[in-house]
């Protein structure tokens, strides 16, 4: 006979995933049924170890190792589990409010630190793009990609195309308003483990 | 269908679209101009953080919160339609117009942000509807489909294998407004139809992501090859592949001679977007339009052929039409 835990005192996971601001009102994880169906269509899943039916399954038992566990990092969030879900629950949304949460409690995956470029880009010049810390491994998998990047400008007025930036105040509007929410402060935080 | 505008359209400017493949860009301008679709860019636009969103680096609040600011700038612009060239671009935004209508209590949180930074800002509940003011372009092409016809000047070789690759933040993430079918995604096919062109249809891994996978390109890079490689393989007869999203466009443009290395393979796919194709298929300029000379896979444009072809047979078209309205 299973023992059903009445310690209420604590918020169950599968109740911290419904209630995460990511979650969509509909989400329909307590609906799960199991079927794997997710999982066969997985690419992370053909590929590596992560198993979207097994981390849904680990959140409706509670099992809350599983915001720590590795594999969930192989998640390409690419919909498609979501996108033949029969009871409209969405694997991928719940694998972004884990990963959500172990950030919250430091502890992503390591390599995280790495996109944290992703934001001070942002937070400099108000556009995302390619990550600066992955400009040399890109110059090295694509032949000519820097070069192309030194022709950029020239190009895009060959192609009478405005500016890529915003204008100066609009960054600066953009900057302020994501300091305000404590986007930097994240970013920094993100940055600062950077060990390497 | 969802009804789609032809007017007051914000095209929403994408980084990946600025940054690798901006003759997207340059093609969508074109192909609206040439269809009499009224849009405006504004450049105070921000992009809409969608890859260090995806990248786990952007928390919901701070991507709504950009997302909010973008939809204020839309509306006072009298352009609220928001029309984006990339699927990503496509799914943050009506992500965050639906959280900013269903969830008040961060819609106050990003309008008392806007009031404590002293910026003129609001979102008003339902100012953006999620699904009658956000679209892929490939809709706003899509409704247009009939009209696009008549404007095509190019003809290409009937022997050129087409296949389409179905952006997945366009056609899984909000499955309900995707036009032209989610399992079995049909909008580019119908596209590359309306320019007197066929495509393969359906083939095994037509609905398999493009594999970049955000994080996973930089940090799982065999993963990620793994799932692209796949696709690439099962695509080996086919000369173009035509693209939706920037990201995707990409994944195979800039790693396809990366694969081809690391698999031992020899690909001939060439990579185009949408507007792309339909911007050359009008005549549009290579260099000064539609922009190839960004790509990483050369595209051959001496597959194209039959301009001078195509050209006589309207002006015998129109002499055949002036004969018969003289006799009339």
């Amino acid at each position: 006979m299973k023992v059903i835990n009445l310690d209420e005192t604590r918020e169950k996971l599968s109740n911290k995933v419904l209630n995460n601001i990511k979650a969509s009102h509909d989400l329909g994880l307590l609906r799960c049924v199991q079927c794997g169906m997710c999982t066969s269509v997985c690419p992370g899943a053909k590929h590596s170890n992560y198993n979207p039916r097994y981390m849904v399954e680990k959140v409706l038992e509670n099992d809350e190792k599983i915001i720590e566990n590795k594999d969930i990092w192989n998640c390409f969030y690419c919909y498609t589990c979501h996108s033949v879900c029969a009871v409209g629950n969405s694997p991928c949304e719940v694998n972004q409010i884990l990963r959500q949460i172990a950030i919250d409690n430091g502890k992503e995956d390591e390599k995280l630190k790495y996109f944290a470029s992703y934001g001070e880009t942002f937070l400099d010049i108000g556009i995302g793009g390619m990550p600066k810390s992955f400009f040399m491994t890109l110059h090295e998998d694509i032949e000519g990609w820097l070069d192309f990047k030194a022709e950029l400008e020239e190009i895009r007025k060959e192609l009478s195309l405005g500016p890529i930036q915003m204008p100066q105040e609009s960054i600066e509007e953009v900057r302020k308003l994501l300091n305000k929410m404590n986007f930097d402060k994240r970013v920094k935080r993100l940055k600062k483990e950077e060990k390497e | 269908m969802k009804p789609i505008p032809d007017k007051n359209i914000l095209l929403f400017k994408s980084c990946l679209i600025s940054t690798e493949y901006p003759g997207v860009e340059s093609s969508t301008k074109y192909v609206f101009d040439k269809l009499g679709i009224e849009y405006t860019i504004d450049h105070d636009q921000s992009c809409c953080t969608g890859l260090g969103h995806y990248s786990d680096v952007f928390d919901q609040e701070s991507t709504t919160l950009i997302a909010a600011r973008n939809f204020d700038i839309a509306i006072k612009n009298n352009h609220p339609n928001i029309v984006t060239m990339c699927a990503t671009c496509y799914a943050i935004n009506k992500k965050a117009a639906k959280l900013l209508n269903n969830n008040e209590k961060i819609r106050e949180e990003i309008n008392t942000v806007f009031k404590e930074c002293y910026v003129d800002r609001k979102y008003e509940v339902d100012s953006i509807d999620p699904t009658e003011n956000i679209f892929h372009v490939v809709e706003i092409i899509y409704n247009k489909k009939d009209k696009l016809k008549d404007l095509i000047k190019i003809e290409l070789s009937d022997d050129l294998k087409i296949a389409t690759h179905h952006a997945c933040h366009y056609c899984k993430v909000f499955y309900n407004d995707t036009i032209g079918g989610v399992r079995d995604p049909n909008i580019l096919d119908k596209l590359v139809e309306s320019c007197n062109l066929k495509t393969v249809g359906w083939f095994n891994e037509k609905r398999t992501t493009c594999g970049a996978g955000f994080r996973q390109r930089f940090v799982n890079k065999d993963l990620s090859m793994k799932v692209s490689s796949e696709k690439l393989i099962s695509l080996k007869d086919v000369d173009i592949l035509i693209h939706m999203c920037p990201n995707c466009h990409m994944q195979f443009d800039r790693y396809q001679p990366y694969i081809a290395k690391k698999t031992d393979n020899t690909f001939k796919t060439m990579h185009i977007n949408i507007m792309q194709l339909i911007a050359m298929m009008m005549g549009a300029d290579i260099e000064k339009v539609v922009g190839l000379q960004t790509h990483t896979i050369p595209v051959n444009i001496k597959a194209i052929k039959n301009e001078d072809k195509w050209k006589k047979i309207n002006k015998a078209k129109e002499k055949l039409e002036r004969k018969k309205d003289k006799k009339l």
